[in-house]
């Protein structure tokens, strides 16, 4: 439900990368989405569109990687996926375990030209 | 659509795609715009975080020990704090902010206890930020208070996620919502420093609420360790829950002396949050 203030922060971060760059035309964005953030991939998406809307980021594509959730067990040092948020050691069955994947959100890198859209490909 | 293709000149290649230099000379006008990658790597609740830690200097130097209070709607914080604030009276000081989309009317309630509150109405935001609560702190006297509630808006979603500058989480599970919420909304119920169960003394009359299954699905997704539980009706509960509270306050205290030296921290331009603040935020995080 918060995938706004999400992709509003990401815009932000463009654009101030973009400016400080010389980067006048932004044609693809790479972002890292955690599972466990719990963000809805579909509105991120759908948000990214509306705040590129008559910015640098106009039309960009937006490559989202989303990271399958980890974790690893105090107890006996089990590394293990964790499908369903079931935090539980399928090795020896200890519940105090650490997330070790899963809660990633960052903005990795974006690609641009310095020429801006109009006269791009014209 | 297809008459704006040059189709007759079928040896050229379609403007700006496959063409990469000038035919005449070779030097690269009209070419295709080299692309450039930019390497970010930022996090994107940084901003938020960076604020947070930021309110959480305000609470240390006034020796404020703050809790972020999470549940769904109705689940009884407003009703907690007042039963805290009446069981704590004369021993702790406690301020509360109050997070809402629309309404003064927590705040109010809480102030009939003699209490400041600062009440923060969203609109249309789900969840409480760094921000806000940062802004709102200042209507609360800081230097008069030990503890400060800052009650989220009700949302088990997306209050997870944003820090809000408090030291611990507070996540409470009311008995008429279903025992296996914890399964639900997993990554609320992760975050909590401490679950609650409360209104239990709903619990004779919800067969469909049995304590020990709340208690299964909360350990799965936090591992080991059982909630409290607590009724303001009948009081069961206040006890360890309050002095669980007093042990924080104590226990925070000895890091954070309540002697009066508020702002410790260089703290400027009060008035101009984007700059002043951030001076400060940066000497910290490096």
């Amino acid at each position: 439900m918060h995938e706004f203030s999400v992709m509003d922060s990401l815009m932000r971060l463009i654009l101030e990368h973009a400016k400080a760059g010389g980067i006048a035309r932004v044609t693809r964005v790479r972002m890292v989405v955690g599972r466990l953030r719990g963000l809805d991939l579909r509105q991120l998406r759908g948000c990214f569109e509306i705040l590129a809307e008559d910015t640098v980021a106009e039309g960009a594509e937006l490559d989202i990687e989303a990271v399958a959730p980890a974790g690893c067990c105090r107890d006996c040092g089990e590394e293990f996926d964790i499908p369903d948020y079931t935090l539980r050691c399928p090795h020896c069955g200890g519940g105090q375990i650490d997330i070790t994947r899963g809660r990633e959100l960052h903005l990795a890198s974006f690609d641009g030209t310095r020429e801006p859209a109009a006269a791009a490909g014209q | 659509m297809a008459g704006k293709r040059p189709s007759s000149r079928e040896d050229r290649p379609l403007p700006g795609k496959e063409k990469t230099m000038c035919q005449s000379c070779g030097c690269g006008a009209g070419s295709k715009p080299e692309v450039e990658t930019i390497k970010v790597l930022e996090n994107l609740l940084a901003e938020n975080d960076r604020l947070a830690g930021h309110v959480r200097h305000h609470f240390d130097d006034h020796g404020v020990f703050a809790i972020n209070l999470m549940s769904s709607p109705g689940a009884g914080k407003t009703s907690l704090l007042e039963a805290t604030i009446e069981a704590l009276a004369g021993d702790i000081r406690i301020g509360v902010v109050e997070g809402d989309l629309e309404t003064e009317n927590d705040a109010d309630r809480i102030r009939r206890h003699g209490v400041p509150a600062a009440q923060i109405t969203t609109g249309v935001a789900c969840h409480l930020d760094a921000r806000m609560v940062h802004d709102a702190l200042e209507a609360l006297p800081l230097e008069d208070l030990d503890l400060v509630f800052v009650e989220n808006v009700g949302n088990l979603v997306c209050p997870a996620d944003f820090d809000v500058g408090t030291h611990a989480n507070v996540v409470l599970l009311s008995v008429t919502e279903g025992d296996d919420k914890p399964e639900k909304y997993p990554v609320i119920f992760r975050v909590a420093d401490l679950v609650m169960i409360t209104k239990t003394d709903l619990l004779p009359y919800l067969e469909e609420f049995d304590p020990a299954r709340a208690e299964a699905s909360l350990a799965k997704v936090r591992g080991d360790g059982a909630p409290m539980r607590v009724s303001r009706k009948t009081g069961d509960g206040m006890d360890a829950w309050t002095g669980w509270l007093k042990a924080q306050v104590a226990d925070h205290r000895k890091h954070h002396p309540k002697d009066g030296k508020a702002h410790t921290h260089a703290h400027h331009a009060h008035g101009d949050h984007e700059h002043g603040h951030h001076d400060h935020e940066r000497g910290s995080a490096a």
